[in-house]
């Protein structure tokens, strides 16, 4: 299960190029991402219901400018990897996701920052005659997919690691709280939605 | 092809008559953010769109590198509008080639200045109207559009989330998908029209945002996204009832209801308050978990 566990990692990590770096066609969406890793990881329905309520709630973060949003793909893997590999209960995977997207938003602002640091090269290069932005773009590329892939390997590792002494104590109180929020998700999202475009059409009324 | 243009050739005519470079710009808008970085943004990615052009209109060398240089300033748009600002600035490098050489002060000095006015100015310009489209319409119109699809399949599971009904996967992959071949196949269209339509008018610092009646095409969108949102808030509650509908005992209903109302309401005052929506989902565990509470200790809400 480790090795499924990191192959899918990986794998979401070069899905994750999608999200902003290479392409966005929007394969990097958590409503795609969720049922696709799902089914490789042998549950497509629940990834694509979590992959859908992290598409929903996230749509709350519009990534203009330098704003760095949550990280739907990252929170739509780790949800279905804390499902399928540490074997906790749906809810409490989508919750777990749900941080892990968050928390990479940080991780994701520490890449575009330490990119800062190359453009005084880069520029020094170009004065000498050497153009060499392909490296240094697919360097950023090869380092922006190995982080994310780990990253959701690491989190979903720790959701493992603490979900074997949870699983083993009385869960039934923790469990059915996230059980209970996990059911107001939806209304939550379509809230979202709904709001979004309520405000566009009347934002003068 | 590292040939320096024809000087006899007109200007702006090196690379539309051969539409190779322009394929291989096209290629490289896609990366457009790959270098994404705090200094300077979007700078190398579009650095490294357009030197396929650079590199045939300058021989490597001097002129190169400071065409390079020039490229590697701040820049900043939505990625899919990217097209329009790489095909205006491919045509103005191509011009400032033809261009006799002067020091400062000169007409290339000028031309120079200018081409970087118009990129920042189409840059602003593209980016504004892009968010507007991309991020704030289209994208959640392809939830939407994934939702719609869903249903109109029998798939309501995303709705009542402790059920795991057997779905076929053509229906589970058909509702993504669709809205993926929706917006991908815009965005590459818009992309390569962008990229034709900036080349084509290049030099001008409105090339390309009268192409289309933008603020028309909002509109519709977000009528279109108003209207898809009610009909899909709808059917949700048409569910939730039909799913609790027993005949004798309303009370779980009523409850139901009453609980996703007051979620909806939730999230709209949490928002209107400047809060995020993380905040709304924190409200909801703690009451969630204090309903738990009550009941594990025999209490009854």
């Amino acid at each position: 299960m480790i090795l499924k566990a990191l192959i899918s990692s990986l794998f979401a990590g070069l899905l994750e190029l999608d999200n902003v770096q290479a392409g966005q066609f929007l394969v990097s969406r958590p409503a795609f991402a969720g049922p696709l890793l799902g089914w490789l990881n042998g549950c497509p329905v629940e990834g694509a219901r979590m992959g859908i309520l992290i598409e929903l709630i996230y749509l709350d973060f519009i990534p203009v400018g330098g704003v760095v949003p949550p990280n739907g793909l990252v929170a739509a893997a780790a949800a279905v990897l804390a499902l399928a590999w540490a074997g906790l209960p749906e809810s409490t995977a989508f919750f777990f996701g749900i941080m892990a997207g968050f928390l990479y938003g940080k991780v994701e602002y520490r890449l575009r920052v330490s990119r800062s640091s190359w453009i005084k090269g880069i520029e020094t290069d170009a004065r000498n005659g050497a153009i060499l932005l392909e490296r240094n773009l697919a360097g950023s590329l090869l380092a922006e997919s190995a982080v994310s892939g780990l990253y959701i390997f690491l989190f979903s590792g720790l959701a493992a690691v603490l979900a074997a002494p949870l699983l083993r104590a009385e869960p039934g109180t923790l469990f059915r709280v996230s059980d209970l929020a996990y059911s107001l998700m939806p209304w939550l999202g379509l809230s979202g939605l709904y709001f979004r475009f309520r405000t566009q059409v009347y934002k003068n009324k | 092809m590292n040939t320096e243009p024809d000087k006899n050739q007109a200007p702006g005519s090196g690379l539309i008559t051969n539409h190779q470079p322009l394929a291989t710009i096209f290629f490289r808008s896609f990366f457009i953010q790959a270098g994404w970085n705090y200094e300077r943004l979007q700078n190398l990615g579009f650095a490294f769109a357009i030197m396929p052009a650079l590199r045939k209109i300058y021989a490597p060398g001097e002129k190169l590198g400071a065409a390079v240089l020039r490229h590697l300033g701040l820049f900043n748009t939505q990625p899919y509008m990217a097209g329009f600002v790489i095909g205006n600035i491919v045509r103005m490098e191509e011009e400032l080639a033809l261009m006799p050489a002067g020091g400062a002060g000169s007409g290339t000095a000028a031309f120079e200045k200018k081409m970087l006015e118009v990129k920042a100015a189409l840059s602003s310009g593209f980016a504004a109207i892009g968010d507007r489209i991309f991020w704030g319409r289209l994208k959640p119109l392809t939830t939407q559009l994934c939702i719609v699809i869903w249903a109109l399949a029998g798939f309501y599971g995303w709705l009542f989330t402790n059920t795991v009904p057997g779905v076929p996967l053509p229906v589970l992959f058909g509702g993504p998908l669709a809205g993926i071949a929706l917006y991908g196949g815009g965005a590459v269209y818009l992309r390569w029209q962008g990229l034709k339509k900036g080349y084509a008018c290049g030099g001008t610092a409105s090339c390309g945002l009268d192409a289309v009646n933008w603020p028309a095409l909002i509109r519709l969108l977000s009528v279109a996204g108003f209207a898809l949102s009610l009909l899909i808030v709808a059917g949700a509650f048409g569910m939730l009832i039909e799913q609790n509908w027993n005949g004798a005992h309303k009370g779980g209903l009523i409850l139901r209801a009453a609980l996703a109302l007051g979620v909806m309401v939730l999230q709209r005052v949490v928002r209107k308050s400047g809060r995020s929506i993380f905040f709304a989902m924190g409200l909801i565990l703690a009451a969630s978990a204090v309903v738990v509470i009550f009941e594990r200790s025999g209490l009854h809400l």
